[in-house]
């Protein structure tokens, strides 16, 4: 039971990280109906920031996380500002190769700025650990867990309570009734990739304070983090932090029991956990766990 | 009938500029002892100047060890050329290109400059080499590969250095076994890559298991990248083990020992030079990597002027490229260049710095000394070639350059002797 216990806890973990991208995914999806592929060098980019601000800039580590997702928004609404501004009205196909050329352009412009060696970032945590019940819990996964759920409830709040969160779910909703209320969709684009730019920042510097330090392919993870958003549904915010967790708990317990239960299957079932998941739930529910049927008119 | 005239008398006397070129390095070479004449030019050759290509990941993640590996190909060459060059004469220039790590990228980029090079003195990273090696054999072209794969001491067409991954596994389970407080029913288990550096680390262990006597409890293998080892950590502990053999590259590694020391799982560990990396001794496992962890590696902690090849190797590194950090990369590619020299050296010695020439040169190369930076290593023909079959085994000390104290200097285990190598495809 206790190592039961200790899986889901790593899947936890790793399903939180993975909650955070998904969710940056789908915000941006569901405002401007783009799938931003530049998610993973957001994620980088905003974990490198967060290096500078922590061990170059010798900022107490707190306040780097809260620094570099600010500057990662930054950089988010600017680039929303700069260059998607100019492609509104154009097939999302566009919009999309768009952001694989930024993924492409951040990928050597990070590495160009802090170069490829392997980085520690200064931060509290590292692989400190508290026990209970007999378990062990790293208290960097123990903040990635409570930090993603205070995000994912304020997103909520933002989104039900505030007047700029009911505009983007309008314009997400009819982009031409929010027009014709007054609501600018310019204004909603720019907060969306604020908000995803910031959520991958988040889960950058998140992954950065562990063991593994930081390396310039910490944007991979957006890779892993991309069924995700697919099984809870591309335009679900609450589908995005459910399937991260469901993903995540899944690779764990996979890898887990993966001597167990599925030595049969070859070395390394957890891999492919979250893609056979992902179609699984495609095949009886093509729009995701919580993701809005299309409904179209014949 | 002036200009037919010209015409002839040109060819008649570039048919004896040719003959007489060629009658000086045939003459020479039949007057025996191995004093050869200058050899002719020949693509990458230009009769002073040795162009050798240089194919390493400049750009892109593994440039972190493309960078400092071509970095001490440039070292060498720097002081080689310093002394006058190969054979005190031939001055060495380098032909760089960006692979990215890329096995298509590093054919077109060997398409690219094939003709302007004798021969490659580094090409980084076993699926890079494995694209390019068809190329090099029908080219009969020769390449350092810059990888410790065992399958390249038996192809002709490539110059390795270093003692092969297996090697390194088949010692380090000699030294746990005799010095580390292992015995054959120790509970011994493995965590391995999921590739082809990952398999030859498990066949070293393999090997060692039936030579030693001992079984394997655990295996665990991973992707490259994986976020979170708990899973896989959660199984060694529940196996019980007791030194867990690791191949692995840092970030991964550095992962892999966080999650251990956050699980209080204290195995004895024995990991693959690549594995490590010098910020790790800096980083916070490095408490946890110095009372169990143990680097299985070549040649001797950076700055140890006893050994002859490392003190020489400072020096030049103070001289030409004083911003160099310590690193185990460079060494290597140190090495490789030395080697590509000492080849170039017998070519030279047999008047013939052709691409044919060099190949058989190589068939020719007797034991060449790194003086102590790593094992000797006796090439000739390939089915015969005998590479090092020493380890030295590093303790982490952040207190050290590159973080490594050496823990047994220069070693090798019978079992390590007995290693037969194979081709890639036999």
């Amino acid at each position: 039971m206790t190592a039961f216990l200790q899986n889901c806890f790593a899947g936890l973990s790793l399903g939180s990280t993975y909650a955070l991208v998904a969710l940056g995914f789908v915000v941006i999806y569901k405002s401007t109906g783009v799938i931003n592929f530049a998610q993973g060098g957001l994620l980088a980019l905003g974990a490198y920031l967060g290096y500078t601000f922590s061990n170059n800039l010798a900022v107490a580590f707190g306040v780097a996380v809260l620094l570099c997702c600010v500057s990662a928004a930054l950089v988010g609404a600017t680039f929303e500002r700069i260059v998607l501004r100019r492609m509104v009205g154009q097939p999302p196909f566009a919009v999309i190769m768009i952001t694989i050329g930024l993924l492409f352009v951040l990928e050597p412009l990070v590495t160009a700025i802090w170069g490829f060696e392997h980085k520690q970032v200064n931060n509290p945590w590292n692989i400190r650990t508290v026990e209970a019940g007999g378990l062990v819990f790293g208290v960097r996964d123990l903040w990635t867990i409570g930090l993603t759920a205070a995000v994912v409830l304020a997103f909520f709040l933002f989104f039900r309570y505030s007047s700029l969160g009911l505009a983007m779910r309008v314009t997400a909703f009819d982009p031409e009734a929010a027009l014709a209320q007054g609501i600018s969709a310019r204004r909603v684009y720019a907060t969306s990739w604020a908000i995803a730019a910031a959520l991958a920042a988040l889960a950058g510097i998140l992954m950065a304070a562990g063991p593994g330090g930081l390396t310039p392919s910490i944007g991979f993870i957006a890779l892993a983090a991309f069924p995700a958003m697919i099984l809870g549904g591309m335009d679900s915010p609450a589908g995005a932090v459910l399937g991260g967790l469901v993903i995540g708990l899944a690779e764990a317990l996979a890898r887990g029991y993966q001597d167990e239960l599925f030595s049969w299957a070859g070395d390394n079932v957890s891999v492919i956990v979250p893609y056979l998941l992902m179609i699984l739930i495609l095949l009886i529910r093509p729009y995701g766990l919580l993701g809005t049927k299309e409904v179209r008119r014949v | 009938m002036n200009g037919r005239r010209f015409r002839f008398g040109a060819a008649l006397a570039a048919t004896v500029l040719l003959a007489a070129a060629c009658g000086g390095a045939g003459d020479e070479a039949g007057s025996g002892g191995g004093e050869a004449g200058a050899p002719a030019s020949s693509a990458g050759f230009d009769g002073t100047t040795i162009r050798l290509g240089v194919l390493s990941p400049l750009s892109g993640p593994i440039a972190v060890i493309g960078q400092p590996l071509t970095e001490g190909n440039k070292v060498w060459f720097d002081h080689l050329n310093s002394q006058g060059g190969v054979a005190g004469k031939y001055k060495v220039e380098l032909v760089q290109e960006d692979t990215q790590y890329q096995p298509d990228v590093t054919v077109q980029q060997y398409n690219k400059v094939k003709n302007d090079v004798v021969a490659f003195t580094q090409i980084l990273g076993t699926a890079p080499t494995l694209a390019v090696l068809p190329l090099l054999k029908s080219d009969k072209m020769v390449a350092a590969p810059a990888s410790l794969d065992a399958f390249w001491v038996r192809e002709q067409n490539l110059l390795p250095v270093g003692a092969p991954y297996q090697i390194q596994a088949i010692n380090a389970m000699d030294h746990y076994l005799g010095e580390g407080g292992g015995s054959p029913r120790s509970r011994i288990c493995t965590m391995i890559q999921d590739d082809v550096y990952g398999e030859a680390g498990q066949q070293g262990i393999d090997f060692a298991a039936e030579r030693m006597g001992f079984t394997v409890a655990s295996t665990q293998k991973f992707k490259v990248g994986t976020e979170n080892y708990s899973g896989q950590i959660g199984a060694l502990a529940g196996a019980g083990c007791e030194m867990v053999f690791l191949t692995a590259t840092p970030t991964d590694a550095g992962k892999i020992w966080g999650t251990a020391a956050q699980a209080r799982f204290a195995p004895q560990w024995y990991a693959q030079s690549p594995s490590y990396v010098g910020a790790l001794a800096q980083s916070a496992v490095a408490p946890y990597m110095r009372q169990y962890v143990t680097i299985a590696s070549e040649g001797t902690e950076w700055g140890d002027d006893s050994v002859p090849g490392m003190r020489d190797m400072i020096e030049r590194v103070e001289k030409y490229a004083p911003q160099q950090q310590p690193d185990y990369y460079f060494a290597f590619g140190y090495n490789q260049a030395r080697a590509m020299t000492a080849l170039l050296e017998k070519a030279v010695e047999r008047g013939d710095l052709s691409r044919e020439g060099i190949l058989q040169a190589s068939q020719e190369l007797g034991t060449v000394s790194f003086d102590g930076l790593t094992g000797d290593y006796t090439y000739g023909p390939a089915d015969k070639r005998n590479p090092p079959r020493s380890t030295t085994l590093f303790r982490v000390d952040p207190g050290k350059p590159f973080g490594l104290a050496t823990l047994k200097y220069n070693f090798s285990s019978d079992a390590a002797q007995a290693f037969e190598f194979t081709k890639a495809n036999p």
